[in-house]
């Protein structure tokens, strides 16, 4: 199997065997001889999917014990806790797709269904509406507002965010799909129907829930901006995100997580503007899940840095 | 799917030995167990619980000896099942402090859903109190119960008898199906008088732009026992087939 000598050869721990077994049967799946030891665990990855194709890198979990955490793309070989023969758990993490076509495909529908509402497409309503168009301001109003919201969504997707991690489990797709298309369609229902009926207070109540609206919106914009910069390009760094000069960024000093409290500030807006139940109970879900990944975002940020300012909340000034 | 659920998941009110657990990890667990203040209230619950579906049985039986039929029985054990049923609406704060080993959303799950027929169904509608439908599923209910609460107590006390365990994984082949039944039928029988009288219903304009018809919420119901049951059912089966063989083996070693 070795054509000749090399110099590696005479020189052990110049190069290291790799033996990946399967975590839960302990099967030998791979071999893998003249490993670099500078090599990093991605490198091992694409060696391993060379013997098994059908598991590409972003399926694969490496782990030194079965039962423990995965290893990360970027460690290296050497500086892991084995000898010059390590042994690695493999799991298979099933069927991944990337983060970018999950969002952009969760957003694109949302954008698309509120849109055959407000157009009254036929068979939503009665056949009588077909592609009329509703008399009430306040409904053009909200449509513009859902359109942006997602539009500025989709753009965020493409040139804002930096994920730090490539893919997700496929099956995520079908689960965050259902909740934002199946909660578009709800609200637009309603808003677009027919027998809609405005906000209690007329255009008193719609003025303040669109300031409230755009305000959050922008700050939600400026926070996510700012996350940006806090990560140069390509990089996976973590830092404390701090108040820049924008004063929408100044939210830092109370919240962990100031982009989903300007997110649920969004919505409140929203349900105010159109007074409609469906949007209230939408709001209150995503602040529910909101506050589950703030508080969790919270935990990892107290937990990696010691001097993490104390007097911040995960999502709610001084509350939650 | 309510019957079919209570035996399935739930691991216990604090019960010992084999469980029907759904979402639990087999092979090594550690197992803390509740303290003995919460283990002798576990017991006192279920002592109760099955002394409350023995009341239900025996009212059963008076009943339709008194009657002499087995038709709107219902009537006669209104009360009792309102209260114990409702009562195990408990089971879910159990889990949720922790002395039953039990996911609580598991338990709520079947707790509400029976909670659900009994008062947004049974109770609600009440045309539907003279159904037959109505017996198939408490009965079907009050023997799944008793035999439930006991294993609990039992396990509790560390002393479980075979044949109660025996009954707890057997029984339900026949007391799910018709259990199930029992439910649909009457969900069914609700309909018309849903319809008819708008009942639990919104409808549009309004000031909330919110509607809600409660006729479709039933039919949707009834449509989700379709994927629910054969899972609850089978896992039960599965159950079955290690608590059973797993007992036929220790008896082998002793």
């Amino acid at each position: 199997m070795h054509e000749g000598r090399s110099v590696r050869q005479w020189l052990p721990e110049a190069s290291w065997l790799v033996e990946i077994l399967d975590a839960k049967t302990r099967e030998k799946l791979c071999f893998l001889d003249k490993v670099e030891p500078q090599a990093t665990i991605a490198e091992i990855k694409n060696l391993f999917t060379k013997s098994h194709p059908q598991w590409y890198p972003a399926r694969q979990s490496l782990r030194l014990d079965p039962k423990g955490k995965s290893l990360k793309d970027e460690d290296v070989l050497q500086k892991l806790p084995v000898g010059t023969t390590a042994t690695l758990y493999f799991r298979d993490l099933g069927a991944q797709i990337s983060w970018v076509t999950v969002f952009l495909t969760e957003y694109a529908g949302p954008l698309f269904i509120y849109l055959l509402f407000y157009f009254r497409v036929p068979f939503i309503y009665g056949h009588k509406y077909d592609f009329t168009s509703s008399r009430h301001t306040v409904v053009h109003l909200a449509c513009i507002c859902h359109s942006f919201h997602y539009i500025k969504r989709l753009l965020e997707t493409l040139f804002v965010h930096r994920f730090s991690h490539g893919t997700m489990p496929l099956r995520n797709i079908f689960k965050n799909c259902t909740y934002y298309w199946g909660f578009a369609a709800w609200m637009a229902y309603y808003i677009n129907h027919p027998l809609y009926t405005p906000p209690t207070y007329g255009a008193q109540q719609v003025k303040l829930a669109l300031a409230i609206f755009v305000i959050c919106q922008l700050g939600n914009f400026s926070i996510h901006m700012a996350l940006r910069d806090l990560r140069p390009a390509g990089s996976k760094t973590r830092k404390i995100p701090y108040p820049t000069k924008n004063p929408f960024t100044w939210l830092f000093l109370l919240v962990s997580c100031p982009n989903y409290t300007y997110e649920v500030g969004s919505w409140i807006g929203f349900a105010i503007m159109t007074q409609c139940l469906p949007v209230a109970l939408f709001s209150l879900v995503g602040f529910t899940q909101m506050t589950i990944w703030a508080k969790g975002k919270h935990r990892s940020y107290l937990k990696e840095f010691r001097d993490y300012p104390p007097l911040r909340m995960p999502i709610i000034p001084f509350l939650l | 799917m309510a019957a079919a659920a209570a035996t399935a998941a739930t691991k216990g009110n604090g019960g010992g030995g084999a469980r029907a657990g759904a979402g639990e990890a087999s092979g090594s667990r550690k197992k803390k167990g509740p303290g003995p203040l919460a283990t002798a209230y576990l017991v006192i619950y279920n002592v109760v619980m099955t002394a409350g579906w023995l009341v239900i049985a025996v009212g059963l039986v008076r009943a339709y000896l008194a009657k002499g039929s087995y038709h709107s029985l219902y009537y006669s054990i209104e009360k009792p099942l309102k209260f114990f049923q409702t009562g195990a609406l408990l089971e879910i704060l159990h889990c949720a402090v922790g002395i039953v080993p039990s996911s609580v959303v598991l338990t709520s799950f079947q707790v509400m859903s029976r909670v659900f027929l009994i008062w947004a169904v049974t109770h609600s509608v009440k045309e539907v109190q003279s159904e037959d439908s109505v017996l198939l599923f408490v009965i079907a209910w009050t023997i799944t119960e008793i035999i439930r609460y006991s294993f609990y107590t039992f396990s509790l006390l560390n002393h479980l008898p075979y044949l109660i365990k025996w009954a707890r994984y057997t029984l339900f082949i026949v007391l799910y199906p018709m259990g199930v039944s029992g439910e649909l039928l009457t969900i069914y029988a609700a309909l018309p008088f849903v319809r008819q009288s708008g009942l639990y219903s919104i409808s549009l304009p309004n000031k909330y732009n919110f509607s809600f018809d409660y006729y479709a919420f039933l039919i949707l119901i009834m449509i989700s026992y379709i994927p629910i049951f054969p899972q609850l059912y089978f896992h039960m089966i599965h159950q079955r087939r290690k608590v059973l063989s797993h007992t036929e083996e220790h008896k082998k070693f002793e």
